[in-house]
């Protein structure tokens, strides 16, 4: 069973993203903040990390850098969510280290089959 | 070459073969007397010699003779055959003595002497020896004595002494001879002297002879020489020689032929000369005239500069006046002197009485002057001196006064000069001079005349640019700044005036101001150098500055003359503001386009689930409550930006009455209690009075954001606490939490749109970070305030002040009796409709006014100049009557006891700007309510006070 970090500020939109995953079976450890996303990274090995751009303690692009900097860990995936929309914005987003976007509001449908690709690929 | 002509053409050559022929003279002289020195010499040491010789050889010869007889002598006394022997061999030895005496003799009696000793020898050895040595043989010694008695012994004896003789003659010969040198040398001596001498003689000749071929000629050519020097005519010696002396002489002559020559060619020149002369002395008389002509001009013009240095050492209108009448004094020369400016109060005087200035500056236009202002020419007067210029003279004397118009270029008389004189008149030709003088003066005067309105100008200018809010400078093309406003020079000259100061000077004064300086100079570079003309495009530079948080734009605008850059124009604006608010512009967009997407995700994604999955009822109900929380939480952020923008554009409207805070505070505790679960809030209402003017529905707006803020920011807290107060006209509302507090650094930035502390506690805490600012401005619309106070980790104050409305709560009870005399409001009604008349005069008094009504418009103008109301209000269609509404507010607003009291426009026509044009108050068109009529006026006046101006009603 693959196993998914899921770091996301707005616990309604947690709730959604944990529910559509736990129904397709993987396994979500939730942070609610960049801080947590960090140290819950440090002491799992995840599949796949979904992080949101606005967080508290640390933005999501913080987490990708730190994450990012480390050699070892240049094989996790990475999607990260956000509500900027600008080409600018996502151009940044994926040369901090991401290898996902997606836009805020998503379909978790959407999102749901963008993650099954991902694992496939690997 | 012949010898003779060699001879003749030198006198070097001729002194030379003197000189040779002497010399040789003179050697061959000396030889011969050597000569003769030598040979004399040379014979007396011959015969020396010889006499010598022949007396060592007479002395042999006796030496032998002796010896022989000796050992004869010896052999007969002794009968030694030995001694025979040897004087037999002393023979041989006088025979060669003999010879060679014979030899030797050149004098006969040495030949005589040879002769005798030759008979003496053959005498004694021939004939006696051998006779004695046959006697002596025979024993006949007798014999032998008797021969020696008788002959021999004599002999002898005759011949040794004929030998001595013969010695002696020779040493006599020998003193002769050394005598007869002596006498030879001396004779020779003699003979060198005279030859000297001779020699000596010659010499001299010589030399004189060749001195005076040299001198004679030479004294002769110098003499000629001196007389011609002295101009006599001298006739020279003629020389037929061929040397020197001859060609000095020729040379000579021809140099005096040539002198004499020249001399005559000198002499004509000389008259020539004299004929020059006498032309030259007479132009350097007409030169000594026109020399004359110039000084007098050059101490004219010198005295025009010294005026003209004078009158242009100052700018000032009297230093000058003043000067040009000290200077004219001088100049002229004047005793006393006067000018006067024509059209305006200014004059200056020299000896002239403050009363006599007077007297001729009232009669400036009449009089003398007259002619003075139509020829305007100068003139002189010849008066009679009057006593007090007498002195102590009596008698007539005459006083002398000079009239002189001062012309403006344009030929106009500016001013007016006057100067006099005792006894000594101004001569005609000197009033050109004069006249000239003036203009000069004329062109000063109108040179201050431009300065002073140039001054003026300046001043008003600069009067323009320091009123202007921009900071503005003006650069000459090189970048001096040329003028500067007082804005700029408060900004970055510390005050000081930068007017003056270079490029350089000004942006090194200006950098350390500027953040991005560089780019600035750069900027301020480009727009001095800029040349082009027709630049439509805005030119200018955005800079933020060091020491505040201020933003500048510097706008650059070139100025030209015709088509040459003249200078630069720098216009530096604050757009601070404009910055900010651009800046809070894009940050409200990118923050409303974030916080709107989260909750609309949240709907979207659940509504998705709920259509494509299979689920239990129970995470169908969950996801439908979410979706519907997450729909409100969108709901209230949309309507919180639009209340934003209302607010910001001025579109918010509020719906103010009077109403207590206590009882809104109340009502927004209760609905925050219902949903707070953890805290408790107190509420503290400690005011006597909190009647205020507000919007309801806003102020609770207010206290239930306060109130949830308190709640949200206080998780660990229990309760929220709310005091109300009274306190300087204002009522007070503390919100109090004791939670998580405000760091110092954010208290300013809390009333911003979007701020949120940054910090994860409360990030977990829900907001749009619009609640404050709402506050804020809800507060403000009401004319009221909001400050917050916070200890970190402590809790929060929130404090609202609003203005305390000190009115009766009378009229909302309906008692007006209870409304002191005092605070009843006079209002006055011109209405000609009765029966509205009746409506509003109910309705005001309802509200504690005490009213007067008046249906025609002439008679409330008759009162109103009596008595004057607190306010007024009219009817503007006032059928019935003369006068309409338009003309009694223009009337009202002319009169300065009644302009004040505020007018309160009643009519059905919607004329509002020119009501208010006016001076009316409030313009309500009919119909309208009643009410809005009564708390129009009351607004204005507990507001404003009796002297309140302009208020117009929104609706």
């Amino acid at each position: 069973m693959k196993r998914i970090l899921l770091a996301e500020d707005e616990e309604v939109l947690r709730m959604l993203i944990v529910d559509t995953l736990e129904d397709e079976d993987f396994i979500v450890d939730e942070a609610a903040d960049g801080g947590e996303a960090v140290q819950l990274f440090k002491e799992n090995q995840y599949d796949l990390i979904i992080l949101d751009y606005m967080m508290p303690i640390y933005t999501g692009l913080e987490v990708i850098r730190q994450i990012r900097s480390s050699q070892e860990n240049s094989a996790v995936k990475i999607l990260m969510l956000s509500a900027k929309s600008q080409q600018s914005e996502q151009d940044m987003i994926i040369q901090a280290g991401a290898d996902y976007f997606m836009a805020k509001p998503f379909s978790p449908m959407k999102l749901l089959e963008k993650i099954e690709e991902i694992l496939d690929e690997r | 070459m012949n010898v003779n002509s060699y001879y003749k053409k030198s006198l070097s050559r001729q002194f030379g073969v003197s000189m040779a022929g002497f010399i040789i003279f003179f050697i061959l002289g000396s030889g011969l007397l050597l000569y003769f020195q030598q040979s004399l010499n040379k014979s007396f040491k011959e015969d020396r010699k010889k006499i010598v010789h022949l007396e060592g050889i007479s002395d042999k010869i006796s030496g032998s003779f002796n010896s022989a007889f000796f050992d004869v002598r010896g052999y007969l006394a002794l009968n030694n055959e030995v001694l025979l022997r040897n004087a037999e061999a002393r023979e041989s030895e006088i025979i060669s003595s003999v010879r060679k005496l014979e030899n030797a003799a050149f004098t006969r009696s040495d030949k005589e002497m040879a002769e005798e000793v030759r008979e003496f020898d053959s005498y004694y050895f021939q004939e006696t020896l051998p006779k004695v040595i046959k006697d002596v043989n025979e024993g006949h010694k007798d014999r032998v004595i008797e021969l020696a008695a008788n002959e021999s012994t004599k002999k002898v004896n005759d011949f040794q002494e004929r030998l001595d003789g013969y010695n002696q003659e020779l040493n006599e010969r020998l003193d002769k001879r050394v005598n007869q040198l002596t006498k030879d040398q001396t004779a020779l001596q003699i003979w060198f002297l005279f030859f000297i001498l001779f020699a000596l003689l010659t010499l001299y000749i010589i030399i004189r002879t060749m001195f005076s071929r040299v001198g004679k000629p030479l004294a002769a050519l110098a003499a000629a020489s001196n007389e011609i020097a002295l101009g006599k005519e001298a006739v020279l010696p003629k020389e037929n020689r061929e040397d020197e002396i001859g060609s000095l002489s020729s040379a000579f002559r021809k140099m005096v032929s040539s002198l004499q020559e020249k001399e005559k060619d000198l002499l004509a020149q000389n008259e020539e000369l004299s004929a020059h002369q006498d032309e030259l002395h007479s132009q350097q008389d007409e030169l000594q005239h026109a020399l004359r002509i110039l000084r007098e001009n050059e101490l004219n013009l010198n005295r025009r500069n010294e005026l003209i240095n004078q009158i242009s050492n100052s700018l000032h209108k009297q230093e000058v006046l003043d000067s040009i009448v000290k200077s004219m004094s001088e100049l002229l020369p004047a005793d006393k002197g006067l000018i006067t400016l024509v059209d305006e109060d200014a004059f200056a005087s020299f000896g002239v009485s403050v009363s006599g200035v007077q007297q001729f500056r009232n009669h400036i236009k009449s009089g003398l002057n007259v002619r003075l202002l139509e020829t305007k020419k100068a003139f002189t007067i010849k008066r009679e001196q009057e006593t007090a210029e007498k002195g102590f003279h009596e008698g007539i004397s005459y006083c002398y006064d000079l009239y002189l118009p001062v012309l403006s270029s344009r030929q106009k008389t500016v001013a007016i000069m006057i100067f006099s004189r005792y006894g000594n008149p101004f001569p005609d030709s000197q009033l050109f001079e004069y006249e000239a003088l003036a203009k000069q003066i004329g062109i000063s005067l109108e040179k201050i005349e431009l300065y002073e309105k140039s001054e003026e100008d300046r001043k008003l200018n600069q009067d323009i640019i320091n009123s202007v809010h921009e900071g503005i400078q003006l650069l000459d093309s090189a970048g001096t700044i040329v003028q500067i406003n007082k804005q700029l020079c408060d900004r970055f000259f510390s005050g000081k005036d930068a007017a003056g100061l270079t490029w350089e000077e000004w942006i090194a004064l200006m950098s350390p101001f500027i953040v991005n300086k560089h780019e600035f100079s750069d900027f301020i570079l480009n727009s001095i150098q800029c040349q082009k003309q027709e630049d439509n495009e805005e030119n200018s530079l955005v800079y933020s500055v060091t020491d505040s948080n201020q933003v500048l734009k510097v706008y650059c605008e070139n100025v030209f003359h015709g088509k040459e850059k003249v200078g630069t124009v720098l216009v530096h604006r604050d757009i601070t503001r404009e910055f900010e608010v651009d800046q809070m512009k894009s940050e409200f967009v990118s923050t409303v386009s974030h916080e709107l997407r989260t909750p609309l995700a949240s709907v979207l994604g659940f509504t998705e689930l709920m259509l494509t999955k299979k689920l239990k009822p129970e995470r169908q109900k969950k996801y439908l409550t979410t979706i519907l929380n997450e729909a409100k939480r969108l709901t209230d952020l949309i309507n919180d930006f639009l209340d934003v923008q209302r607010m910001e554009s001025g579109k918010q409207s509020y719906e103010k009455a009077y109403a207590e805070l206590d009882l809104i505070i109340e009502r927004a505790v209760e609905k925050q209690q219902i949903s707070a679960v953890t805290h408790k809030i107190v509420l503290n209402l400690d005011s006597k009075e909190n009647f205020i003017w507000c919007d309801q529905a806003k102020l609770e707006q207010v206290f239930t954001n306060l109130i949830s803020n308190a709640i949200k920011y206080s998780p660990e807290g229990e309760r929220v606490e709310i005091k109300v107060y009274q306190e300087d006209g204002f009522v007070k509302a503390d919100v109090i939490d004791f939670g998580l507090g405000i760091p110092e650094e954010s208290i300013d930035k809390l009333f911003q749109k979007f701020y949120r502390v940054d910090n994860s506690d409360r990030r977990k805490i829900g907001g749009t970070g619009l609640g404050l600012a709402i506050v804020q401005e809800i507060v403000k619309a009401h004319e009221g305030d909001i400050t917050v106070s916070s200890l970190y980790g402590k809790g929060s104050t929130f404090t609202v002040s609003l203005p305390l409305v000190s009115i009766k709560k009378g009229y909302e009870e309906d008692v007006p009796e209870k409304v002191p005399a005092a605070e009843q409001y006079r209002v006055m009604l011109i209405e000609d409709d009765s029966s509205l008349a009746e409506l509003l005069k109910e309705e005001l008094s309802e509200h504690g006014f005490s009213v007067t009504w008046f249906s025609k418009g002439q008679e409330a103008m008759t009162v109103l100049k009596t008595d004057v109301p607190d306010a007024i209000v009219l009817d503007i269609m006032l059928e019935k009557d003369s006068i309409d509404g338009w003309t009694i507010i223009e009337k009202i607003k002319e009169d300065e006891k009644l302009k004040e009291v505020p007018i309160f426009i009643s009519t059905a026509l919607d004329e509002k700007k020119r009501g208010i044009s006016l001076g009316a108050k409030e313009f309500l068109v009919k119909p309208y309510k009643l009410s809005q009529l009564s708390s129009t006026i009351m607004q204005t006046l507990i507001k404003k006070g009796k002297t309140g101006q302009i208020h117009v009603n929104k609706d």
